[in-house]
């Protein structure tokens, strides 16, 4: 590829996308919101997220498994010490290719599904993912830090302009309790930059911090990723941002923003602060067991869909921390998977209420019941995405639990067994949800007439399908890409 | 053993008919999908009990490819090299030292095995043709069936924990679809989620077993870790513990410092306890029988609820080590025969008796195992999946024949127009009850079987077993439990009068509205409610069976447990030099040998002089309702009981987590407590409000990244 910098293209081809609509726009001076104007503004949207993901497939193919460190490095000086510097390794690639994989889906999704503003909404999706890929790049904290928050905004607006009724409540939580982290980190980026004079990531991760400087730094990078995860007690941001936010929204939120909270913790906290992180890991452990346990039984009793596969996802991403803190191959490795695998299910369990809620405007589970009689393949792949849910083997689901568990036992056998409980209860909360809102007879009149999946959505969801089965079956797919990576992390932390 | 083409036919070609019949079941319509899961299938079972035959007798031993594996010689018992033949497919899972691969391993377990999964499979797969002939969505069942077939396969030939995990979920999966087939009713579908959940507290066990086995032996596969116990090799956990021989190997697991063997043990025989209905965990097995009766014959008695025994057998090594654990393995076993027989006693539902009494049986196969009688324990899983899937299929023909009456109170007399489904009832009977005469061949298969377990037992009893003295006694009660209960059921419904009673509209409501397609073959009227003969797809399968019932225990007496018996495992099942029960059992006192016929009979007597010469008795018992029966008739109470502690408990916290967690508490003290107090600041200073919550983000954020940039551009010039 020789110079070509194909991180750069790969962030800001999206960011062109929402500019040309911008433009168009403004020369047609067309200011109105007819659905025709909008679904070209959506066409448009869905080319340029297309055009990055077989950019991102590029990258792929340009990515060496076996070397170690950083690739596809770009440079740039940027103010200061401040380089814009970019750079992939196996688990960064493996979250853009879910980025890049997620939007498009997502902007198909939104096809006579989204009415108003189109043309707004899919500028937001598109800047959404110009942020989420840059996240992912960066090898500047500056430069983590700017797209980390932008990526803030945008989803701020998709859940408070797109949202249910009750959006505004749910995205100034959302807000409060981001911005709130947000803060913490950037006093820390702050700290560290003038402890040790730059900000380049790859010379932070051999800078040794004092242990006592640690603990704090860990502590502020741990406030804004353990929001972001989340993690329990500041969880609650995300059932009532999940409910209010519009089905693409929900889909981008639990496939990709909630990963930026794990991958910050193997990107900076393992890496940067070492005895730090071995020092909480017993808080890390319980703090995700709780998550695993407490969100599992919380979701048995939600009568909203959203609301519990919300809560679902919770306690699946308790499983990403207690693999990245049980400092294991295996741990780490699972965690990484775990995203990977969380991303495509619950992104597929979104788009599946989305389905219903579509045709019925509602997300109450009662309100349903007896689907299976009037929209059988729809049954079908919800039944599919249920067991992946539970993490039944030969989908993603399980490969992610059983390593992520395997690693938490070398280190803590209390925190294995707590973890393990989360197998038992999601498969009660998952199975209730499939059978009340799918098997049974149709009770609500207003079902009698409701189709079955249509072509759009079996476009959004079949892909999904194949990656969560694909992924359950050959895992290595994806822990080839990342095997590196988890073992520098892994170096780093255990002082090799 | 088979070519390696033909052992990918068994295992992947139930797999892939059953993909077939389920994606394109319109393109197939539902007499392909029936043809081609059916044919696949059987073609599987001819092959599968070919295999099991060649291996037993045809010097199978001479073609099977010898791996060289360690000689016991030093341990003694086994001087047989073990056999076994690994295809690998595909790696699965490479991280670290978890390797755990896609892979085909055949060995004298995995024959025996293959052939039950197949063999009974393939016949239920051709009953169903004419059990589910009215049911609309065939194309579905048989896709199911086939499913489960082959998750069954894929956990019997797993080389390593994770596929074995992978079978033992899968099999569960097609367990919780099948019983939840008719899944427009609530009962069904309440039995369905029971039994997942239920299997899955069991998983909880068998996952941690795994893990724990990962992180003392580094691995997950099979070979090396049952190589070293049984050499007692030194392993060096990846954590927990330092390097120390296995056998004495400890290791911290939750508060307490214990053998690592022994936990190991304990946990991977929890997830057995789900799979196979074991005491405690047994109560989603009767709720099971919701389904369709075929999938009852094949999951729920035949294949699917041995896997824990199966399991069990496998790590043998394991058992052989671990006396406590072994010991459980006992104690659970024990009870659980006597229990369920209790209970089998006092239902009326002719499925749920059937039912109990699988769990009981299974209980004599984990006794048998827990003792170290392994190969006793296999034996009766084999022997039991012949006669009681026969029994299910055969009850299946009657409530066929009734027109989906299950209730036996309703019967009688049906002996008269099922003659040949009556036939089949009977040998079931006579095998399951173990009758026979001692130190004869003449006897049906679980003559053989049973008598063999509860030898062993005896034997071990005097070895100073731990529980041993326990299992024999429940054992032998419960044989006397299993001869009442058995015949019961035979009198109360092919004997006595015909009782009819029921009105007409009942059988109506309970038919399918194409319900005649099943009956017109016999040129019966649908409308009247005579029982009738089952077509000849449905009887074929129960005269095979029957010969299985009846034959089964004696071909393979000398295999399973006799002399023969070192050359037929090969290896696959492992005991130490000190476990001699296959031959003690020849030596126990001669009323041993006769205490189970005893039993038998005296069981049988009194089913005879309650339900066929005094029927009017046993129904006065059931209705005076004493607390002995109440007791058996209610399960001993253990829905009740779980239902008002763990799972209104669950329940409890659930909503307690919601509503006061994160509602009240979480909610309350963070954001809800903010906005309040900016409210109460606003209202103040509400001329600087714009009102959209975005502008301040803007703001926020805009000032944020200003201020950064400020500080770094200061301190970068500076520096």
């Amino acid at each position: 590829m020789g110079n070509f910098p194909i991180l750069s293209a790969v962030i800001f081809l999206p960011l062109a996308g929402a500019v040309l609509i911008m433009l168009v726009r403004a020369m047609t001076g067309s200011q109105e919101n007819d659905v025709a104007t909008g679904n070209k503004a959506l066409t448009a949207g869905l080319i340029f997220s297309v055009a990055t993901f077989l950019a991102s497939l590029v990258m792929l193919a340009s990515f060496d498994m076996d070397a170690e460190g950083y690739q596809l490095v770009e440079e740039v000086s940027w103010f200061a010490n401040v380089q814009y510097k970019l750079g992939i390794d196996g688990m960064s690639l493996m979250l853009i290719l879910l980025t890049t994989l997620l939007t498009p889906l997502s902007l198909i999704a939104s096809f006579g599904s989204v009415k108003e503003r189109l043309t707004e909404y899919t500028i937001a999706f598109l800047v959404l993912e110009t942020f989420m890929i840059g996240v992912f790049c960066a090898l500047d904290l500056v430069v983590f830090y700017v797209f980390f928050e932008a990526g803030l905004i945008p989803m701020f607006i998709i859940i408070g302009v797109w949202g249910g009724a009750d959006r505004i409540y749910a995205s100034y939580k959302f807000f409060l309790y981001t911005l709130l982290g947000s803060l913490f980190m950037l006093a820390a980026v702050v700290f560290m930059y003038l402890q040790a004079g730059t900000s380049d990531i790859t010379q932070l991760e051999t800078f040794a911090f004092a242990p006592e400087v640690q603990t704090w730094l860990w502590l502020a990078f741990f406030a804004s990723f353990a929001v972001k995860l989340p993690m329990w007690p500041v969880h609650t941001w995300l059932p009532d941002a999940h409910v209010q936010a519009p089905t693409a929204g929900s889909v981008i939120l639990a496939g990709v923003l909630l990963k930026m909270g794990g991958y910050g913790f193997l990107r900076f906290s393992l890496p940067m602060f070492p005895d730090a992180s071995q020092f909480f890991q017993p808080m890390m452990f319980a703090l995700s067991v709780i998550a695993i346990v407490y969100a599992s039984l919380v979701a048995w009793r939600q009568t909203d869909m959203k609301k519990l596969i919300a809560y679902s996802s919770v306690a699946h991403m308790g499983f990403v921390t207690l693999g990245i803190f049980s400092f294991t191959e295996v741990g780490v490795q699972g965690a990484i998977f775990q995203m990977i695998s969380h991303g495509l299910i619950s992104g597929a369990l979104f788009l599946i209420v989305g389905v219903v809620y579509d045709r019925m405007h509602t997300r109450e589970i009662a309100a349903y019941g007896g689907l299976v009689h009037k929209m059988p393949v729809y049954a079908a792949i919800f039944m599919l995405f249920s067991m992946a849910n539970v993490g039944l083997p030969g989908t993603s689901g399980f490969v992610g639990e059983i390593l992520t568990m395997t690693g938490a036992f070398q280190a803590s056998t209390w925190a294995a067994a707590g973890a393990a409980l989360g197998v038992i209860f999601s498969a009660v909360y998952m199975l209730t949800l499939y059978r009340r809102t799918v098997f049974g007879q149709v009770t609500n009149p207003a079902l009698e007439g409701i189709k079955d999946v249509s072509v759009k959505e079996l476009i959004t969801l079949v892909p999904l399908l194949i990656g969560t089965l694909l992924l359950g079956v050959v895992p290595n797919l994806v822990f080839d890409v990342t095997r590196e990576s988890s073992l520098r992390a892994l170096q780093m932390i255990t002082g090799g | 053993m088979l070519p390696d083409y033909a052992l990918l036919f068994i295992v992947l070609g139930p797999g892939l008919a059953a993909l077939i019949a389920g994606l394109f079941q319109k393109y197939i319509t539902d007499s392909g999908a029936m043809v081609l899961t059916t044919g696949t299938v059987g073609l599987a079972g001819i092959l599968s009990v070919v295999q099991l035959f060649m291996f037993a007798f045809g010097g199978g031993v001479t073609e099977a490819v010898h791996t060289a594996g360690p000689a016991d010689g030093e341990h003694g018992s086994a001087a047989v090299a073990s056999i076994q033949h690994i295809i690998t497919l595909l790696p699965w899972i490479d991280v670290g030292q978890f390797q755990a691969d896609w892979a085909i391993r055949v060995d004298a377990l995995s024959i025996v095995m293959m052939a039950v999964i197949t063999g009974v499979s393939g016949l239920v797969h051709l009953y169903s043709w004419g059990y589910m002939s009215e049911d609309p969505h065939r194309a579905r069942f048989f896709s199911y069936l086939s499913l489960f077939t082959f998750a069954m396969l894929m956990l019997v030939t797993a080389d390593n924990f994770i596929q074995l995990f992978f079978g033992w979920e899968g099999v569960g999966l097609a367990s919780y679809l099948l019983i939840g087939f008719w899944y427009h009713n609530k009962a069904p579908n309440d039995a369905a989620i029971k039994a997942f959940v239920t299997n899955r507290v069991g998983d909880f066990g068998l996952a941690l077993g795994i893990m724990a086995v990962f992180v003392v032996f580094g691995s997950v596969e099979f070979e090396p870790v049952l190589s070293a116990i049984k050499e007692n090799a030194t392993v060096t956990p990846l954590a927990l513990a330092g390097a120390a021989p296995i056998q004495e190997l400890v290791i911290p697991f939750l508060a307490w410092d214990v053998p690592a063997l022994e936990i190991i043990g304990v946990l991977l025989f929890i997830g057995a306890m789900g799979k196979s209905a074991q005491f405690f965990l047994h109560v989603w097995l009767p709720d099971a029988m919701e389904g369709p009766t075929p999938v009852s014959a094949l999951i729920h008695a035949a294949t699917m609820v041995t896997a824990g025994v199966y399991l069990v057998c496998l790590v043998s090594p394991i058992y052989e080590y671990a006396p406590w654990a072994a010991g459980m393995v006992t104690i659970i076993g024990a009870v659980t025969a006597l229990y369920a027989a209790t209970v089998g006693m006092a239902q009326n539902d002719i499925k749920r008796v059937i039912a109990y009494s699988t769990c009981s049986q299974l209980g004599y196969m984990f006794f048998a195992a827990g003792i170290g009688a392994y190969q006793a324990a296999m034996f009766h899983l084999f022997t039991h999946a012949f006669f009681k899937a026969l029994l299910f299929l055969g009850a299946g023909s009657v409530i066929h024949g009734m027109h989906h009456e299950q209730d036996m109170r309703r019967m009688g007399g049906v002996a008269k127009y099922m003659p040949l489904t009556y036939a089949a009832m009977m040998i079931g009977t006579i095998a399951i009850i173990g009758l026979g005469l001692p130190h004869t061949q003449l006897g049906f298969a679980g003559f053989f079987s049973k008598d063999a377990i509860l030898e062993t037992a005896f034997a071990a009893t005097e070895n100073g077993i731990t529980f041993a003295q326990v299992a024999f006694w429940f054992g032998i009660l419960a044989a006397l439990l299993t001869s009442f209960y058995s015949w019961r059921l035979i009198y109360m419904t092919f004997h006595g009068p015909r009782e009819d009673s029921m009105p007409a509209d009942v059988h109506e409501a309970d038919s399918h509205a194409d319900d005649h397609l099943a009956h017109d073959d016999h040129g019966h009227d649908h409308h009247h409610g005579d029982p009738h003969e089952s077509p000849l797809v449905m009887l074929i399968p129960l005269g095979l069976l029957s010969l299985g019932a009846i034959f089964a225990g004696l071909i393979f007496y000398g295999s399973f447990v006799g002399h023969d018996q070192g050359q037929f495992w090969a290896g696959a099942i492992y005991t130490t030099a000190d476990n001699h029960l296959l031959e003690e059992k020849y030596n126990v006192p001669e009323w041993v040998f006769w205490a189970p016929l005893f039993v038998t009979v005296t069981g049988f007597l009194i089913a005879t002089f309650t339900y066929l010469f005094n029927r009017g008795f046993g129904r006065k018992i059931a209705e005076s309702g004493g607390p002995l029966h109440s007791l058996f008739a209610n399960k001993w109470y253990f829905d009740e009981i779980y239902n008002a502690t763990i799972i209104a408990g669950s329940r409890w916290l659930g909503g307690f987590f919601w509503k006061t967690g994160d509602k009240r508490i979480i909610d309350g003290l963070g954001p809800d407590g903010i906005t309040s107090l900016v409210r109460w600041v606003s209202r103040r200073q509400s001329a600087m409000h714009t009102g959209y919550l975005y502008h301040y983000a803007f703001v926020i954020i805009g000032a944020a990244l200003v201020f950064g940039a400020v500080i770094f551009w200061r301190v970068g010039g500076a520096g």
